[in-house]
């Protein structure tokens, strides 16, 4: 498994880079482009839903978004509503002061599987602070593949890292267009 | 070694042909237990896995088999008889170099303990004209005449087959030509 | 009739044919059989036995190659030639699989090594409404994910033909189809196959052309009576020919193909858990708080609890001649046992249609429903029940 993530990370960027490089396919894998409540956000009022917009239209089939607390307690609310790129979850009741992890798994139009989640923090001053919820010693479930990255990845990867990855991912890709039939092998 | 192995194989093969729910033979075809010597109770001569090709009304066609004697002499089989035809014993041999039918003189003979094909290229039971069509999966009576008297009867299960195509050889007089021998 | 399944008295049966199926080739060649030979010589031999209350080829372990004959009744076909039919196929059936050639048998010497061989006949909606029956069986319903194509769909009557040799297969087929043709007509033949006898153990779940271990939910053992037999010996069956987009499928990665399935690759583990057989946890979150096991894979879609419910699969594989380009004509011959198909399979059908991820590479061509008629004993004959 531990191969994974760099080649998730490889073609993540491949992805990225797809538009800056003319000639070579774009990887039509969805991103978030757009998130509410937002990354890393305090709010002050707890949000009643959860809106996550991808760069490509979700199939409502195949779109899953959840709210955990703090304590991996997954928050009751609606099936996520589809209306084009944009997925909506709205919630029974809403979240008290804490923090929360919104996670989602959408498949793109070529039948890639994303995933990704991001935490905000509800820090309502009108309202107590959360009743501690009883830690939860369930064994980590194995690491996922990541492909929302947080934005700071991106940033740390760096233009020698991006340089790399977008070079490793043209040759791949050429190489595949002008890949000899198996059997000349 | 080979002998052995034949045998051996003979008696699967009896074995195994006891279980089949059709075609049975005359004296066990109800007998569900595969014993290889079931063919032999009560009887002078057996047939085992006997059929008929199915053919239209009017055509000759033939009835197959392999006649068993257990007994401690030959047995001779003089004739037979079917509600479905007239029937005739009858033999291949070589004509002018092919493969032609006559009337057997004399007769099927089955040595003691032994046993006879009856074949599609070989000695077969002929149905000279069948009153109906003889259709695949019809179950028709037939009665074996041997010499001095005695009758084996059987029920042979009618098959489609086209195998083993043969003439009729003209110097013997009989049914209109034109018919496909089986 | 739970010797069927163990093969105890195939196993018995065998020894003898066994012998002499070794002994004939030392004969035919004119040397003492190698010591290899033996092994080979077993798989060759080995018998399943025909008769019985139930029909043979349903609860066995698959043999490696299987042809599924459908076939047409014509305009007029009545109850009496269905019978004749029957009896005709039941006696070659009878005689085939335990090594001895069919009446009539014009390549008699294609007969003694079965290799398991089991032919297995279902009845068709048609076969029933010929013979002035009510039908027990139905059509599926019309679902979103079909593409169904006319050749690959329908028939009156079905010959399910297993046997671990692909020579078997196609001497058991010529043999079947020669007796039956006077009665009806080919509609359609799917040949395929499995992993070959000997390659791997006999409990190894095997993988599809797709790669997936294939069968891992199947009712085993005692769960296997409630859910495929009925009080009568009779039990159903469903054949649905499923094209596989491998082409789509290739250009995945293994965590999106194990997201499709929600199962690991390699294991055939649930993503829940570390083993094949672990049972799918749909409560466990990953560190997100996402499920592991997908909402929309595979087997979080088909999921059956209810063991009563569970369909008895027998897939093959089938892979077709490749195209100008190179694509593949691959996919797989999904043939599910059960009780009943109202009950059991249709509902998990349904739900596969309406939600199921892998249905992006996975597309249904073909589809027939039989009813598969009790076994019958030595004197008798497959659906003598319902057509005398």
């Amino acid at each position: 498994m531990s191969h994974r993530r760099p080649v998730r990370f490889l073609l993540a960027a491949a992805a990225f880079l797809a538009v800056l490089l003319p000639g070579v396919p774009a990887w039509a894998h969805a991103q978030l482009v757009a998130a509410a409540p937002t990354r890393d956000a305090t709010l002050t009022t707890a949000p009643t839903e959860v809106t996550l917009t991808f760069n490509e239209q979700l199939n409502p089939d195949f779109t899953t978004i959840v709210l955990s607390d703090a304590a991996r307690q997954r928050l009751a609310a609606s099936a996520p509503q589809v209306s084009g790129p944009t997925g909506t979850i709205r919630l029974s009741t809403p979240p008290t002061n804490g923090d929360y992890t919104v996670a989602y798994r959408v498949v793109s139009t070529d039948g890639h599987t994303v995933q990704g989640s991001y935490e905000f923090t509800v820090a309502d001053p009108s309202r107590p602070a959360p009743v501690a919820s009883a830690p939860i010693a369930e064994p980590t479930a194995p690491p996922t593949p990541a492909d929302g990255l947080p934005a700071g990845a991106f940033i740390a990867l760096g233009a020698v890292g991006v340089a790399l990855a977008g070079t490793a991912a043209y040759f791949t890709l050429a190489g595949r267009r002008r890949g000899s039939p198996p059997e000349s092998r | 070694m080979r002998t052995n192995v034949l045998r051996a194989a003979t008696a699967l093969a009896v074995a195994t042909l006891g279980l089949a729910g059709c075609g049975g033979t005359s004296s066990d075809a109800a007998t569900p237990a595969p014993a290889p010597s079931a063919t032999a109770v009560a009887a002078t001569l057996t047939i085992k896995d006997p059929w008929v090709k199915a053919g239209p009304a009017g055509e000759m066609t033939a009835a197959f088999g392999t006649l068993v004697n257990d007994t401690g002499a030959d047995v001779t089989i003089t004739g037979a008889e079917s509600p479905a035809s007239p029937l005739e014993l009858h033999e291949m041999t070589m004509k002018d170099g092919k493969m032609v039918m006559r009337p057997k003189d004399g007769g099927f003979v089955v040595k003691s303990q032994g046993t006879h094909e009856l074949t599609p290229g070989g000695d077969h039971l002929m149905l000279m004209k069948p009153a109906e069509a003889i259709e695949p999966g019809d179950e028709l009576s037939f009665t074996l005449q041997l010499a001095g008297g005695a009758t084996v009867p059987f029920t042979a299960i009618a098959k489609p087959y086209a195998g083993a195509g043969e003439s009729y050889d003209p110097g013997h007089s009989m049914a209109p030509m034109g018919s496909t021998a089986p | 009739m739970t010797s069927r399944r163990h093969l105890l008295t195939g196993a018995a049966a065998a020894g003898l044919g066994a012998a002499a199926g070794a002994g004939l080739v030392a004969a035919a060649d004119g040397q003492a059989p190698a010591p290899a030979a033996a092994a080979a010589s077993t798989t060759g031999t080995a018998i399943v036995p025909f008769h019985g209350p139930r029909q043979a080829g349903v609860a066995e372990d698959p043999p490696a190659h299987a042809a599924f004959v459908a076939l047409t009744l014509p305009a007029g076909t009545d109850r009496r030639g269905l019978a004749r039919m029957m009896r005709l196929l039941t006696d070659d059936a009878a005689r085939l699989t335990q090594g001895v050639p069919a009446l009539g048998d014009t390549d008699a010497t294609l007969a003694p090594l079965p290799a398991r061989l089991t032919v297995t006949f279902g009845f068709g909606p048609g076969l029933y409404r010929a013979a002035g029956l009510q039908p027990p069986v139905a059509d599926l319903p019309k679902f979103r994910i079909d593409r169904l194509e006319q050749r690959w769909s329908g028939g009156d009557l079905l010959l399910q033909i297993c046997a671990d040799d692909p020579l078997t297969v196609a001497h058991t087929q010529r043999m079947l189809i020669k007796d039956a043709r006077p009665f009806a007509a080919i509609r359609w033949v799917q040949q395929g196959f499995r992993r070959s006898p000997g390659v791997q153990a006999p409990e190894h779940t095997q993988r599809n052309v797709m790669g997936q271990l294939d069968g891992t939910a199947n009712p085993r053992g005692a769960e296997i009576d409630p859910a495929v037999w009925n009080d009568d010996g009779s039990t159903t069956l469903v054949v649905r020919r499923m094209r596989a987009e491998i082409e789509k499928w290739d250009i995945l990665s293994v965590a999106d193909k194990e997201n499709a399935v929600g199962r690991r690759l390699e294991s055939g583990a649930p993503l829940s858990g570390t083993l094949e057989h672990d049972e799918p946890d749909f409560t466990k979150l990953d560190a997100s708080g996402l499920p592991a096991m997908p909402d929309f894979s595979h087997v979080t879609r088909a999921r059956v609890t209810d063991p009563t419910l569970k369909l008895l699969r027998r897939p093959y594989n089938y892979d077709g001649v490749p195209n100008a380009a190179g694509h593949p004509d691959a996919g797989l011959i999904f043939a599910a046992y059960q009780k009943d198909i109202a009950r059991q399979f249709v509902p998990i059908q349904q739900r596969l249609a309406d939600k199921d991820l892998l249905n992006e590479w996975i597309t249904p061509i073909g589809s027939a429903v039989f009813a598969v008629p009790p076994g019958c004993a030595a004197d008798g004959w497959i659906g003598e029940q319902a057509l005398t």
